[in-house]
């Protein structure tokens, strides 16, 4: 202990055990991995391993009795707006396909079915609106938490994209979306959130096809 | 008597100190950036500095306008996530985002576990704003065509700072996808190719949307290849791999930088961060899947 050499040795190697000790509970703010070096215990709240997404949980669930009450309320499948949409996709949907009620909207739409979900793409000035319906979602890991700063009814988010808006909402147990693109960025359509909304308001048609009424029991 | 216990004691503190060093314990900081693996060098991949085109970028890589930007991020600390990504090349961990760029997201997910890998040849992800030539990247090296976008680390941008919705982010905006830098510096060179097996349900004027036929059905959305020399309509089927255009700088009339906006999106069901259960359609971050993606293409692999 008399020698300054050793003294000295022992004052940085417990200086630098005192570092490491704290190393290991602050998170360094630097780029990490070393190959081949051993890492600090980290405090990280959020992280998992790496996983695959959860299988999609469960049936759909839809609520059949809803849907073909929403059918009848608009116009038991008459109502025009649905006519234009290509019969043999709509009858390979097993959703009720929602639509918002603006013929002129409607008019020029294609779906693109797949069954258990459905894409339906139709024109504006500038502009394009879609609308999809989906059976199944994939549930989220427990750690992650999703910040809404607004959730209306029917589970109603509204989403800023980089070209327009994008609305979903739950009716029937289905998972709908009301998206609207802009041609232009600046074009004010998209900016706010005001012509997004009034088409999730419109969106009032219910619209069923052979395999949808099959799975309503309606007969097809 | 104490004196040899103190001396003990003291020879342990030696002891652990060399451990500690030893295994990295006093991070890496000296080292500079670390990514998960050594970056090889991939053939022939980085272009130098004026390699081509530096035409003015209106948006400085924001991909959104000037007055809703949200071009500083919070100022919090980068975080680490300790999980190792898989990959055999040099890429920083996902959610480890340029410092002051902003919060990652740290769940570590692969959302599309079979996803083909977006680019027909090599690729390079990384941040389109806060690297060389964005709006808020490093004013010693203002052309985008600069090696340092060129060349491996990959680096996730996903949640990095904008003015756009993505609930999965800590404020519950950022960036919505993670912006790719094709194999060069040089636009309408490098195919875009389908990432899943599915059917074209939207083109718009600098984007591209790609529904999968298989569930979830995920969406993804391409931005800004360049739009009148698409390989592909709406309404096409195609399959995995198959060419969809070439990477560009589209973006409804102002340029933006050469890259390729790459979103996925998909049907979620989670909890607020008040504690309700929400069903939505989100954005999930694309990282983990394009670095697992790279890695099958990388060993050979096909599309499935
Ligand atoms: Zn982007």
């Amino acid at each position: 202990m008399r020698n300054p050499k050793i003294r000295g040795l022992i004052v940085a190697g417990a200086t630098l055990a005192a570092v490491a000790a704290s190393a290991q509970v602050a998170p360094t703010p630097t780029p990490s991995t070393r190959p081949g070096a051993a890492r600090p215990a980290v405090v990280r709240p959020t992280v998992g391993p790496i996983t695959r997404p959860p299988l999609p949980g469960g049936p759909g669930g839809i609520d059949w009795a809803g849907a073909v009450g929403g059918l009848r309320q608009s116009g038991g499948g008459n109502s025009p707006v649905g006519r234009r949409l290509d019969p043999a996709a709509v009858d390979k949907t097993r959703l009720p396909i929602l639509l918002p009620a603006d013929p002129d909207l409607m008019g020029g739409a294609r779906i693109y079915s797949f069954g258990d979900y459905y894409s339906i793409t139709a024109n504006l000035t500038g502009a394009r609106v879609s609308l999809t319906g989906a059976a199944e979602t994939t549930p989220l890991p427990a750690t992650s938490r999703l910040t809404l700063l607004n959730i209306g009814p029917e589970q109603l988010v509204i989403q800023r994209t980089v070209d327009g808006q994008l609305a979903s909402f739950v009716r029937y147990g289905v998972l709908y979306t009301a998206e609207l693109r802009c041609d232009a960025p600046s074009d004010p359509r998209c900016r706010t959130d005001t012509y997004v909304r009034s088409l999730v308001a419109k969106s009032t048609v219910v619209v069923m096809g052979k395999a949808a009424r099959q799975a309503a029991g309606l007969g097809a | 008597m104490r004196a040899p216990l103190i001396f003990l004691i003291l020879i342990l503190l030696v002891v652990l100190a060399l451990v500690g060093y030893n295994s990295g314990w006093f991070g890496s900081a000296a080292t500079g950036p670390s990514p998960t693996t050594a970056g090889d060098i991939l053939p022939g991949a980085p272009v130098g500095p004026g390699a081509e085109p530096d035409e003015p970028v209106g948006d400085g890589g924001l991909e959104q306008l000037p007055d809703e930007a949200e071009a500083q991020g919070p100022v919090d600390p980068v975080n680490t996530p300790d999980v190792p990504a898989a990959g055999t090349f040099g890429h920083f961990p996902a959610g480890e985002l340029l410092p002051k760029s902003g919060s990652g997201y740290l769940d570590r997910t692969t959302w599309s576990p079979q996803l083909c890998f977006p680019f027909a040849e090599d690729a390079f992800a990384n941040s389109q704003v806060y690297g060389a030539g964005g709006g808020m990247g490093p004013k010693d090296k203002p052309s985008q065509c600069d090696a340092s976008n060129y060349s491996l680390p990959w680096r996730d941008n996903f949640c990095e700072s904008r003015g756009h919705a993505s609930p999965l982010c800590a404020n519950g905006k950022g960036h919505q996808g993670q912006d790719i830098r094709p194999a060069t510096c040089k636009k309408d060179k490098h195919w875009v190719v389908a990432a899943e097996d599915g059917i074209i349900t939207d083109m718009g004027t600098y984007t591209v949307t790609l529904t999968a036929s298989a569930p979830p059905h995920r969406v993804y959305r391409y931005l800004h290849m360049r739009m009148n020399q698409l390989e592909v309509k709406e309404g096409a089927s195609v399959k995995a791999g198959e060419n969809l255009g070439k990477a560009s700088n589209d973006f409804g009339g102002t340029p933006t930088t050469i890259h390729m906006h790459f979103e996925i999106r998909s049907g979620v069901a989670g909890t607020s961060t008040d504690g309700k259960p929400v069903k939505l359609h989100t954005f999930l971050p694309p990282y983990q899947s394009l670095v697992a993606a790279y890695d099958r293409k990388r060993a050979g692999q096909g599309c499935p």
